[in-house]
Formats: structure tokens, C-alpha cells, sequence
């Protein structure tokens, strides 16, 4: 009985936090997006216009849900909770601390990777469903690019896992600081394993791995529909993307999808290459900073800000840079990255191989 | 409680795949294939093989699945109507064939049944004796790689020279023609 309450417990409390986590980056997105423009974002309602996205929730959830005449009611009513449900799956083997994580599996990592590309099933069925030829254009763009930008994101995590050599993604974590079970070399040359901190992340174990994590980086935005890579919801030529038709509570799901996304691929991210709960605080000498700084609450504490600086570099992309055109998008995915990513996965067998020995 | 989800599994795989060649409407078919993927991933994960299940809705339903409703929505009208039509006649040529192929099936099954219902063959039992059986615990993603690369390499290096095969003809057929 206490096992089945834990198992609708942690899904609850996931739940709970991505949708905490949604208002609040709804929020910082748009106070990001006024400072990049020099303007000042929501301002009216409540202080600083910190209830905005409070009042916006609220306006979606008591909308009527329209669905359109001619649309496939089943698919159209389908597609977002399957959008959701696919990368919600995904937090079951995030860990957040030391030994705290929903479901410890060996295969943890591939099997994210597995549950996140049933998404763009959902986005198909999405821009299918509406019955709406900007739809399903948009849900074909966002298909076209994330089935390529799967590509380069599974390269860099094959070239982070031949580093690691397991796909448990608690081990993972475990062994890029000082609770790691086997001796950790900074560059390969300088043994950190008791002096842990940011010298023991996965990006200075083996360097280039920084470039992998680049390439995963922009190749994650890119899975995220995310800007410079948004042209599946190009409001200037496609109204809304797949999502045009979708209104009311519909719609927030796959606005908090969307967001989820963002958050998951940033803690993946963070778990994979920067360390994870992992403190950056290196122990030196008899300062031990990582060993005061290691332990359940400090390693959600790290995780969290590690990922929410990861959002906040994505949110600041995208308020930057441009959107890119559907060649040079598929361009940049099969001439450079792709390529790219297969010269770090050779670097990481040689360096397996000859280096960590 | 396992029982019950291998059940639910089951019915669900078997139940989707019967609706999946039933249903008129070829669209709400195709996402439907996707329950009936995800059932078969579940039964796998029954037989231990958690990888084979992940790999299963990875390359099914990431790839192959996405693929089967790009194909229909690039094809025409007609075409899907031709495809249609052929259902409709219950003796037509291809049903007999299926026909007897689903026979062929059905009497291996039942063969296998019958042979090993009564004792487990002798090397499980002999496997069993000596402690050499796998736990749901155990990680046998190593134990994959090592065989893959070991003992079945050849197959394994003759499926990836396929796939480049296939890979080298998509990339030939969507070249554009030379101008002369």
C-alpha cells in the first residue's frame, strides 16, 4: 500500500513543479523578452506583473473547448494529452540528488530518449486533427526537424555515454563528483576524485566534451521548437503552427509540454555533462566546500539552478537571435553538426580507450 | 498484479492490432498502430528484454511509424482509395494469402505448445540448476554490447550494410536527375 501511495505521489509532485515551473518561466520569459528589448513586460497585473501568467492560466482553464467541424475529433482531442504524457514519462529517470530519483533503470537514459520522440507522434497528430492546412504545415515542419535533430542529439549523448560507459542516468550523476564509485581524472591526467567540484564534471573529464554538449545544446533547442529554431510555429507565415486550432485547458497542455520540454532537456543536459546534483565547489585543502556542499537538499538545490540557468540561456537565444530559414536549418543539422558529433564520438572511443584506460 | 498488466498488455496489443486493419479511416489507423507498438514494448519488457522494448518504441514509433504517416500524407487521393477497395473484396488474392500465412502461424504456435507444455526444455532447466538466468534486476545492457560484438557479429555488421544500402538508394532515388 505505502509502495502503490509513493507511485501516485512522485507523479503528482512532478506534475506539481512542472507546472510551478511553467508560470513561473511563462513569466521570466517575458520579463527576458523586455529587457532584451528594452521594454519593460507585463507590468499590470499585481507587483512587477508577477501574477500574469497566474491570471493567464486562469483564463484558459475557463475557456470553452472549441473543437472544429470538420477536425478528427478523436485524434484532435487526443494529440496534446499524448504530447504532454511523452515528455511528463521523461521525468520518471531524471535524479535530482544523490540516489533521489523516481525510477533508478539501467537503460534510464535511452529510455528518455525512446518516450521523448513519441512527441512528435503527438505533434502530427495534433496538426493531422485540426484539419487545418497551417496545422499540419507546421506540425510537418516541427516533424521534419526534430526527426533530424534527434540525430545529432542521440550522437552527442552516444559520445557522453562512451565517456560514462552506462546509461543509468543516477550513475551517470554519480560519477562527476566526490561520491563517484571510480577514480575521476581532470583532462584524464589529474586524479579529482577527492577534490570533486567542477573539475569533476563530465565536460572537463574528458574536454571535448564541451563541444558535444554545445552541439546537444542547440540540437535540444531545436527538439524544443524553440527560437532560432521555431519555424513550426512561425506566427508570421503559419498563424500558430500545429497548434492554431487548440484553445482553453487544450491548449495550456501544450503550452506546458512545451515548457517541460525546455526543463527537461535542460536537467539531461545538466545531468549528462554538467555534473548534475553535483556541486560546482571544489574541496581544497581543509576547506571542504563539496563535501559541505553534497547531500540531498543541496543536490536539488544544485540541479535546479544549474537547469534553470540552462532555461535561462535558452530563453536569452531566443530573444536574440533571429529565426532560421527550413534550409538552413537542415543545413546546419546534416553539414556541420552531424558530422561534428560523429568526430566527438571517435574522440570519445580513442579517449576511452587510451586516456581513462 | 504482473498478471493482470501482461493482460492488459496483451489485450491491449491484440485488441488495437485487430482495429488497426479494421478501421475505414487509414489516419485515426496509423496513430492507433502506435497503441499497438506500445503494447508489444510492454510484453517485452514481461520477457526481461527492458532494451528490446525501449529500441522497440525508439525505431517503431520515433522513426518508422512517423515515417508510415508522412508516406500516406504525401500520397494522393486516389492511390489511398485504390488501397481501400481492395479490402472490400473478402476472396480476393491477397486475403487468401494472408490466409494462409496467419494458418502457417497459428499451427507453429500451437506445435510449440503442445511440444513444451508437459517439461521446460532441457538447457533452461540445466541453466536454472546452475544459477545462469537473468534477474529483472540485472543489467544486461553490457551483456548485449559484448554479444553483439562478439558472437553475433557478423549478422550484426550484415543488418548495418543493409541499412547503408538502403540509406545509399533513398539518397540515389531523391537526387535530382543530371541535366545533359
Amino acid at each position: 500500500m505505502e509502495e502503490l501511495l509513493i507511485h501516485i505521489i512522485v507523479p503528482i509532485a512532478i506534475f506539481g513543479f512542472v507546472a510551478l515551473f511553467t508560470l513561473f518561466a511563462v513569466y521570466a520569459e517575458r520579463k527576458i523578452a523586455g529587457f532584451v528589448q528594452d521594454r519593460l513586460g507585463p507590468m499590470e497585473t499585481g507587483k512587477y506583473g508577477m501574477l500574469q501568467t497566474i491570471a493567464d492560466i486562469l483564463k484558459l482553464l475557463q475557456k470553452e473547448l472549441i473543437t472544429p467541424k470538420v477536425a478528427d475529433r478523436i485524434l484532435f482531442a487526443t494529440a496534446p494529452v499524448l504530447i504532454f504524457v511523452a515528455v511528463f514519462i521523461g521525468f520518471s529517470v531524471v535524479p535530482w540528488a544523490p540516489d533521489f530519483l523516481p525510477a533508478n533503470t539501467h537503460t534510464g537514459l535511452f529510455f528518455l530518449m525512446a518516450v521523448v520522440s513519441i512527441d512528435a507522434l503527438g505533434i502530427l497528430m495534433a496538426g493531422w486533427g485540426s484539419n487545418n492546412k497551417y496545422s499540419l504545415l507546421g506540425s510537418i515542419r516541427a516533424i521534419a526537424q526534430m526527426v533530424s535533430y534527434e540525430i545529432p542529439v542521440g550522437l552527442s549523448l552516444i559520445a557522453a555515454v562512451m565517456i560514462t560507459q552506462t546509461l543509468n542516468l543516477n550513475d551517470i550523476a554519480f560519477n562527476q563528483g566526490i561520491l563517484a564509485n571510480e577514480n575521476i581524472y581532470f583532462l584524464g591526467l589529474w586524479d579529482v576524485s577527492e577534490i570533486g567540484g567542477i573539475l569533476a564534471w563530465n565536460i572537463f573529464q574528458a574536454p571535448h566534451l564541451i563541444v558535444v554538449y554545445i552541439i546537444f545544446f542547440i540540437a535540444t533547442l531545436a527538439e524544443c521548437n524553440r527560437a532560432p529554431f521555431d519555424i513550426p510555429e512561425a506566427e508570421s507565415e503559419l498563424i500558430g503552427g500545429f497548434h492554431t486550432e487548440y484553445g482553453g485547458i487544450r491548449f495550456a497542455f501544450i503550452f506546458l509540454a512545451e515548457y517541460a520540454m525546455m526543463f527537461l532537456v535542460s536537467i539531461l543536459g545538466v545531468t549528462i555533462f554538467l555534473g548534475g546534483w553535483n556541486t560546482p565547489l571544489p574541496n581544497i585543502g581543509v576547506i571542504k566546500m563539496a563535501d559541505w556542499t553534497t547531500g540531498l537538499f543541496w543536490g536539488i538545490f544544485w540541479t535546479l539552478s544549474k537547469s534553470l540557468i540552462v532555461v535561462g540561456v535558452q530563453m536569452w537565444i531566443r530573444w536574440t537571435l533571429p529565426r532560421f530559414r527550413a534550409d538552413q536549418l537542415m543545413s546546419l543539422c546534416w553539414k556541420i553538426m552531424i558530422p561534428l558529433a560523429f568526430v566527438c564520438m571517435a574522440i570519445s572511443a580513442l579517449w576511452r580507450i587510451l586516456v581513462m584506460v | 498484479m504482473e498478471k493482470f498488466l501482461f493482460y492488459a498488455f496483451a489485450l491491449l496489443a491484440i485488441g488495437s492490432a485487430l482495429l488497426v486493419v479494421n478501421l475505414k479511416n487509414t489516419a485515426r489507423a496509423l496513430f492507433l498502430f502506435f497503441i499497438t507498438l506500445f503494447g508489444m514494448a510492454g510484453l517485452f519488457l514481461f520477457a526481461l528484454a527492458d532494451f528490446v522494448a525501449i529500441t522497440q518504441i525508439m525505431v517503431y514509433v520515433g522513426g518508422v511509424l512517423i515515417l508510415m504517416i508522412f508516406a500516406f500524407m504525401l500520397s494522393n487521393k486516389a492511390l489511398l482509395s485504390d488501397m481501400q477497395n481492395i479490402s472490400t473484396h473478402f476472396l480476393s488474392i491477397p486475403n487468401w494469402q494472408s490466409l494462409l500465412l496467419s494458418l502457417g502461424f497459428l499451427t507453429v504456435m500451437i506445435y510449440g505448445v503442445i511440444t513444451w507444455q508437459d517439461q521446460m526444455p532441457n538447457w533452461i532447466l540445466e541453466n536454472i540448476k546452475t544459477g545462469d538466468i537473468i534477474q529483472a534486476t540485472d543489467n544486461n545492457i553490457n551483456q548485449l554490447g559484448v554479444k553483439f560484438m562478439t558472437q553475433y557479429v557478423l549478422p550484426f555488421e550484415v543488418i548495418s550494410i543493409f541499412l547503408l544500402m538502403a540509406l545509399i538508394g533513398a539518397a540515389h532515388l531523391s537526387r535530382k536527375e543530371e541535366q545533359r
